[in-house]
């Protein structure tokens, strides 16, 4: 009951089927890049790929969102969230990486206080439909970090390409409710499992970065003074695409938008690698060079927030990796670091 | 669940120019519905996010007390975009007021205890709300003897000139004021705020600090509270980032694993001495 497998012909109807009482966002290949969108059919969802440009994080956390909208004599605020249509989301395709993002992303934006709205309204209504990586890049570590190219963490479903048809996971009851209605889903056999496990087992092995990690946020902590930060940054030009790209970084600037017609109070991403991030009123700026901001970056995700929230705020998608213009490899920062 | 990001309204009631210099200026604000004036509680050394809608929000430190009753005052320095738009601000014009963040100084562990506080410059705001609360009749009785020292370069950049005209007529608060450089009419002490508190020395005994101004001025004062004998976990400091959200979800504002958003903005020296310094 747990396993389902559906024909590769079949998977478009399958999405057709959940846009009809949902909204669903995908890869769609763009024009340049390979990016998540909300599809309005199955045909326009293309599910043979490595990794996309950019994580799902675009969807529930999306590069500029309003936060409410005002009317200009101050009369009234609009108190909703940017996007707040009533019903479920589904993101379909996720890679195992991504979804365990979103599972961090999860726990960042519940903490404290106040929990971030915006994010935890869309993202309560969002079921994850995952994909399976069968061929992880030479920049993937995921299994560095406590997941792995068939991860399930975070995911109702988990689809694994077989070659003709896809293995279903269910991992959820919300899974359950996403395959109720589902036209040519057959139950899995025993091959069809035994097949998912191969190819599991072959796509772990192809990752070839093994990263000792034990350890590494406890080590951190000794290490703010350290000569390491000293040379890391050298060659960084301080674009901040690692952290655009990355689906564990959530900051953001606020700012207002005032049209002769509307207001609203948006926020955008942004980057704790640019110097206006951290500049204050007075001109002191706390982390005034490429050193200190890439040191904010790395001690961030592998330990300040190891430390809070019990994880690190990194799950080896290799995307700062790949798209790095100097190439720059966090991977080769923990190993300096783990033979400090 | 409620959106975190959307402010109060609030009406500028009345706008007070603080210093010579005319760049600095207090806020009194009253929310437009009364059921949130009612309900908006907060403490010295915390924050609010300030709108001034179309240039943006910023946080500001409550420069009222809460015993100030309906009312709140931020006082703010034009420095930037929103602070500007705000010193351009009319009375009667509208604002947006969202708080109270952060945890404040530490006014019940000072309870029984005698209190030092060291002002410099503008960064005064968070302690005059703390001094007018310790002063206020309902409380005074729960503090020690109460030493304010407080400096700003010259007469004309003491801000709070009002407050501190009323503090000097009381006896039950040690007022040293003084200026790096006086003028014809400045009779008090001429000095930096750190050779003025090695002077004054007040006791340490049962004693806590609270300090707040500028990075030199906290450099420099604090070897010299230690030598008073102010031991670094009853010596509290409050401190400044950029902000963007005020409730620990923008990312900036950390030194170390701390947000000083919300972990902070006031700190013991004791846990400062276990962060990285970058602030």
């Amino acid at each position: 009951m747990k396993y389902k497998a559906i024909a590769k012909d079949s998977i478009q109807g399958f999405i057709d089927g959940l846009i009809e009482r949902r909204r669903v966002f995908a890869p769609v290949e763009g024009e340049k890049t390979l990016r998540f969108r909300e599809v309005s059919s199955g045909e326009e969802v293309c599910l043979d790929f490595y990794n996309t440009k950019l994580s799902s994080k675009e969807i529930l956390f999306p590069q500029n969102e309003v936060l409410f909208k005002y009317s200009k004599d101050l009369g009234a605020i609009e108190a909703k969230a940017g996007i707040s249509k009533n019903g479920e989301w589904v993101i379909f395709g996720i890679r195992p990486c991504d979804a365990k993002g979103l599972t961090l992303t999860d726990v960042f934006f519940s903490s404290g206080e106040h929990g971030d709205q915006p994010y935890l309204d869309k993202r309560g209504r969002t079921a994850i439909v995952g994909l399976a990586c069968n061929r992880p890049l030479n920049s993937c570590f995921c299994t560095s970090l406590g997941s792995g190219p068939f991860g399930e963490e975070g995911m109702d479903l988990l689809l694994m390409d077989l070659g003709e048809k896809y293995l279903v996971k269910v991992l959820t009851e919300w899974g359950v409710r996403l395959i109720e209605a589902t036209q040519g889903l057959e139950d899995a056999s025993e091959d069809d499992i035994e097949t998912a496990m191969k190819l599991s087992r072959e796509a772990e092995k192809s990752i070839r970065t093994e990263m000792p990690t034990e350890g590494l946020s406890e080590k951190l902590d000794g290490m703010f003074e350290d000569p390491l930060w000293d040379s890391v940054h050298q060659k960084c030009v301080g674009c901040g695409v690692c952290t655009f790209v990355c689906p564990t970084c959530w900051c953001f600037d606020v700012v207002d938008e005032e049209t002769p017609t509307s207001a609203s109070r948006i926020r955008l991403w942004d980057t704790c690698q640019f110097p206006l991030f951290t500049l204050q009123g007075s001109g002191f700026n706390p982390r005034p060079t490429r050193k200190e901001r890439m040191r904010q970056r790395v001690m961030h995700k592998l330990n300040y927030f190891p430390k809070e929230f019990g994880a690190f705020a990194c799950v080896g998608c290799g995307r700062c990796v790949r798209e790095c213009p100097v190439n720059l490899d966090i991977r080769e920062i923990i190993r300096s670091v783990m033979s400090e | 669940m409620t959106n975190p990001y959307v402010p109060h309204i609030a009406v500028l009631r009345k706008i007070v120019t603080e210093n010579a210099v005319n760049d600095i200026k207090t806020f009194v604000v009253e929310f437009e519905d009364p059921a949130v004036a009612k309900g908006f509680g907060y403490k010295p050394g915390q924050f609010g996010m300030l709108s001034h809608f179309g240039a943006g929000e910023c946080p500001i430190g409550f420069a009222s007390s809460p015993m100030d009753g309906g009312t709140l005052e931020f006082t703010v320095k034009k420095v930037g975009v929103v602070t500007t738009a705000l010193h351009d601000s009319m009375v009667g014009e509208k604002i947006g007021v969202r708080g109270p963040y952060g945890n404040g100084w530490p006014v019940e562990a000072m309870e029984g205890h005698n209190v030092l506080i060291v002002g410099a410059g503008f960064a005064f705001t968070t302690l005059r709300s703390l001094a007018k609360y310790m002063l206020h009749e309902d409380n005074r009785g729960r503090f020690g003897d109460i030493t304010l020292i407080y400096g700003a370069r010259n007469p004309g950049e003491l801000i709070y000139k009002y407050d501190l005209d009323e503090w000097e007529k009381r006896d039950d608060i040690d007022l040293i004021l003084t200026v790096d450089r006086g003028d014809e009419s400045w009779m008090k002490r001429v000095g930096y705020v750190p050779t003025i508190l090695e002077e004054a020395s007040p006791s340490s005994e049962n004693a806590i600090a609270v300090i707040c101004g500028p990075p030199i001025v906290i450099r420099l004062s604090m070897p010299i509270l230690t030598k008073l004998g102010f031991p670094p976990e009853k010596t509290y400091l409050s401190l400044e980032m950029r902000m963007k959200c005020g409730i620990g979800k923008c990312g900036r504002c950390n030194v170390g694993d701390k947000f000083v958003c919300q972990d902070g903005p006031v700190f013991s020296q004791k846990e400062l001495e276990g962060m990285p310094k970058e602030y």
